[in-house]
């Protein structure tokens, strides 16, 4: 049977609004429609009225401010699924400084006309400048006044990184930079906002949420300090699930990378602050589990939590206000695992 | 009459940026270059352990990520006395291979190709290959949902804008194969750096990832992968773009500049440290025919205030720098500064480098009529890829040789604590150009700290003479037929790969005076 019998050009249409692309439609259509034992016409129609009536692709908008980038390179760093799936499939990317085609008049003109329409997600990498507004302006506006706009008609806030999550590294500069959490407050908006810290956005953390919120049309559910539960929490802790924990409890500190009898011995004394950090990296890992900082012997400088930067520095020591917590913490056999 | 445009945001660059141009007859007359966001990251590093920098500095920028952690390690090194070994370096060179791959792919592909192509006419494709014709429906799936973001809007399609739906759509597939691509050479650099961005892995006096076998084995693997997009498809669509339908733009030598060059010189291709992936040079005013290139002499370089939010001090060396925040300056229109070699202003990155080496590819280029300007910058940067690659595979052969001798080393332990003094400059040549960072340590604290990095040479405004700077020179001519598109300005500023946020470093807004970069 040819194609034309089957789709109509209505059918046709509205597959491929949901950038579906006929061939693999008929594919699929096809195949069910034998396992069912129902005629391939009828049952593409009821897959098509049904797709008609679902909603469009979820416009999200991404506002960069002070910021390295280094989350929106998270964000492209996916690959299952595949970071051109999830822009031109899953999102409508109305906005993003980086990536849009857009420049100039045009990037203002989107905004305001996204500000105005509603209904987005919005997605805020980077602190905001409280010190003075003209430590960062865009298109000749402040950054703050962009994020307040905009997050008055979003569905939904993300503030990804440590620095639109809790002010990071930024926080400490002369920019004193603010989270979108802190900035909205003063502004008297009051809006959930979803914290998902690390320095950068872990890119598991940042598409995982998207798509519980495109999947659920929910929030998911936040920890005490408003970050995904699924990823962060009191209970996660780098720690806990180290590879080189039992070093820890053993007392066994690497002292110098060059020795290979060391060198899966604890990193305390070169400054990691895993036994502070709330996050899932140990056994997600990063960059499709190839590695994580711990791994390739680096320390963990708990990246999203709160106290990053300005309380866990020094880094590279153990005279940190941070360390000696976790060092105190490890005499009162407070990392210690006993059955409840 | 000239007419004023202003260009604000700049868009698929890292970081913030606005251009203003005046166009009289069609063609830009005057130029302005602006940084408008700062952060202060060297205030910050005032009195913190002098270690913290090389972490901190990373965070200058995440799309050249771990580019300062490396000339920050580097600094360091000097200031600590740290004697980096040739297993430690062999790392940092191939980590940072990783980043040059994915970040000159991700520039041409994400960052630029949209300036070139109309990527409406995949439409037109009337060819039958499947996966042409998977990207068609894509496309067309997206102008039918009336939802073609991020795509759209842009400006419209001009004259040099290649609107043949085969090599239009062909782009668009390698496009989306980019990005995979990209990722894929991010995570190579994660097998020691860690992950990425940010590298966790570079410290001063060498990295804290001792190999094995099998890392060299996976890195090799995931390298002949990438050297076969690069080879097939990334080198073969940049010179088909520019030796075909950009050729006009190319001859013309659209985006040109001053023609001052200069290169630090980086990445020893073995422990002797003598023969470099990267020449260092400097050239002013090239004459294609006939190339004298000078040696670097770091004393040479100064920073101008002149124009920019900072109080007036005399142009000085960065070792001698003072810099006092004026937000409310007259003539000051940018958070960049102006730094010059010998008083002149240089463009630092790929063209500068593949010039100042002399490649053979990229004189060819020149010697068939293709000016230095926006094109050769394009092709300047996927020719050095290769070169990159190539020594990948170099320093992997080493790697594997060194590390299976006994008392291997990838420390310099002995220098891991800081001194109670010191001071240091740490170069680099990353993907953007000339990068330096130089430090003073006192009472085992970072005394003061300063960074002149590619895009403050590149973007920088005028000078004390009123000379422009580089990105503004290289817009001087431009054809903008049309003010409400002006389609070439974008296409010769991303020429340039900018990044702003490595650009703009400073200081305190509410003392007004900051801090004084005093280093003897």
């Amino acid at each position: 049977m040819k194609e034309g019998n089957i789709l109509s050009k209505k059918l046709i249409e509205v597959v491929e609004s949901h950038g579906i692309n006929r061939r693999d439609f008929l594919k699929y259509c096809a195949a069910t429609a034998a396992l069912f034992g129902i005629s391939q016409f009828d049952f593409a129609t009821k897959v098509a009225y049904a797709l008609e009536s679902s909603s469009k692709k979820a416009p999200v908008m991404w506002l960069e401010g002070l910021a390295c980038a280094g989350c929106t390179i998270s964000l492209t760093q996916s690959l299952y699924p595949p970071v051109s799936s999830i822009i031109l499939d899953k999102i409508s990317l109305r906005m993003h400084d980086a990536v849009m085609a857009a420049a100039g008049d045009l990037v203002e003109a989107v905004y305001d006309a996204q500000v105005k329409e509603g209904g987005y997600i919005l997605i805020v990498e980077g602190a905001i400048p409280s010190a003075d507004d003209r430590f960062c302006k865009i298109g000749g506006r402040p950054f703050r006044t962009l994020v307040e706009g905009a997050a008055k008609n979003a569905t939904a806030i993300l503030a990804v990184g440590a620095c639109s999550a809790f002010g990071g590294i930024p926080r400490a500069t002369p920019a004193k930079g603010i989270s979108v959490s802190e900035a909205l407050a003063k502004a008297k908006i009051d809006k959930p906002v979803i914290n998902i810290s690390t320095c950068p956005v872990h890119t598991d953390h940042l598409v995982g949420t998207i798509l519980y919120v495109l999947t659920t049309g929910k929030l998911p559910e936040l920890d005490s300090k408003g970050r995904p539960a699924m990823y962060f929490g009191d209970k996660r802790l780098v720690h806990d699930n180290c590879r080189r924990r039992a070093h820890f409890d053993a007392g066994e500190f690497l002292t110098d990378w060059n020795d290979l009898k060391q060198k899966d011995w604890c990193l305390f004394q070169k400054g990691c602050k895993g036994p502070m950090a709330h996050i899932d990296c140990s056994i997600r890992r990063w960059n499709d589990g190839i590695n994580f900082c711990i791994d390739c012997g680096g320390v963990c400088q708990a990246c999203g939590e709160p106290v990053f930067y300005d309380q866990v520095a020094p880094l590279y020591t153990t005279e940190s206000d941070s360390s000696k917590n976790i060092w105190a913490m490890r005499e009162a056999g407070t990392f210690k695992k006993e059955k409840a | 009459m000239a007419q004023k445009i202003t260009i604000d945001p700049i868009t698929r660059i890292e970081g913030h940026l606005k251009i203003e141009v005046e166009i009289e007859n069609g063609k830009v007359k005057n130029a302005w270059s602006s940084g408008t966001m700062a952060r202060g990251f060297e205030a910050l590093l005032i009195g913190k352990e002098p270690r913290d920098a090389s972490y901190i500095t990373s965070r200058f920028c995440g799309v050249c990520y771990s580019v300062h952690q490396l000339a920050s390690s580097r600094a360091l090194d000097a200031a600590f006395g740290a004697n980096v070994p040739w297993g430690g370096n062999l790392i940092r060179n191939l980590v940072m291979g990783a980043e040059y791959i994915y970040d000159h792919v991700l520039h041409f592909y994400q960052l630029s190709a949209l300036d070139y192509i109309d990527i409406m006419a995949v439409a037109n494709y009337s060819g039958n290959d499947k996966e042409l014709l998977a990207v068609k429906d894509k496309i067309v799936g997206l102008v039918k949902a009336k939802d073609t973001y991020p795509l759209t809007p842009r400006y419209e399609p001009d004259e040099f804008t290649v609107k043949d739906p085969d090599i239009v759509i062909s782009a668009v597939k390698h496009y989306i194969e980019a990005l995979k691509m990209h990722a894929k050479a991010r995570n190579m650099g994660a097998i020691w750096g860690g992950r990425t961005p940010h590298y966790q892995n570079i410290v001063v006096g060498g990295v804290t990832s001792y190999p094995d076998i099998n890392q060299v084995a996976r890195f090799r693997t995931m390298l002949d992968e990438q050297a076969k997009f690069i080879n097939k498809v990334y080198i073969p669509d940049v010179l088909a773009f520019g030796t075909g339908p950009l050729w006009p733009l190319a001859t013309m030598g659209v985006g040109g500049g001053h023609y001052n060059y200069m290169s630090y010189g980086d990445f020893a291709k073995d422990a002797s440290g003598k023969d470099l992936v990267f020449p260092a040079g400097v050239i002013v005013g090239l004459n294609p025919a006939d190339i004298k290139i000078d040696a670097v002499d770091q004393d040479k370089i100064t920073e101008s205030v002149k124009h920019a939010w900072y109080k007036e001090n005399k142009p000085v060396h960065p070792y001698n720098g003072e810099q006092i925040f004026k937000l409310d300056k007259k003539d000051a229109y940018s958070f960049v500064k102006a730094p010059r070699y010998d008083g002149k202003p240089m463009e630092v990155g790929p063209l500068a480098r593949m010039i100042i080496a002399k490649n053979p590819d990229v004189i060819g280029l020149v010697q068939k009529g293709a000016k230095p300007g926006a094109v050769a910058r394009h092709a300047a940067r996927a020719i050095e890829t290769r070169l990159v690659v190539d020594a990948c595979y170099n320093w992997l052969d080493q790697l594997l040789t060194e590390m299976t001798k006994p008392g291997f080393k990838i420390h310099d332990t002995e220098h891991w604590n800081p001194p109670e003094s010191g001071m240091g400059a740490g170069f680099s040549e990353p993907p953007r150009g000339a990068l330096g960072h130089w430090i003073k340590v006192k009472d085992k604290k970072i005394e003061n700290y300063q960074a002149v990095v590619p895009s403050t040479w590149n973007a920088s405004p005028r000078d004390e003479q009123g000379v422009r700077g580089q990105y503004e020179e290289s817009l001087i001519g431009a054809p903008v037929p049309d003010p409400k598109n002006p389609v070439n300005v974008v296409r010769i500023i991303r020429s340039f790969d900018p990044c702003l946020a490595c650009a703009v470093h400073i200081i305190d807004p509410n003392t007004n005076e900051i801090r004084k970069f005093l280093i003897e």
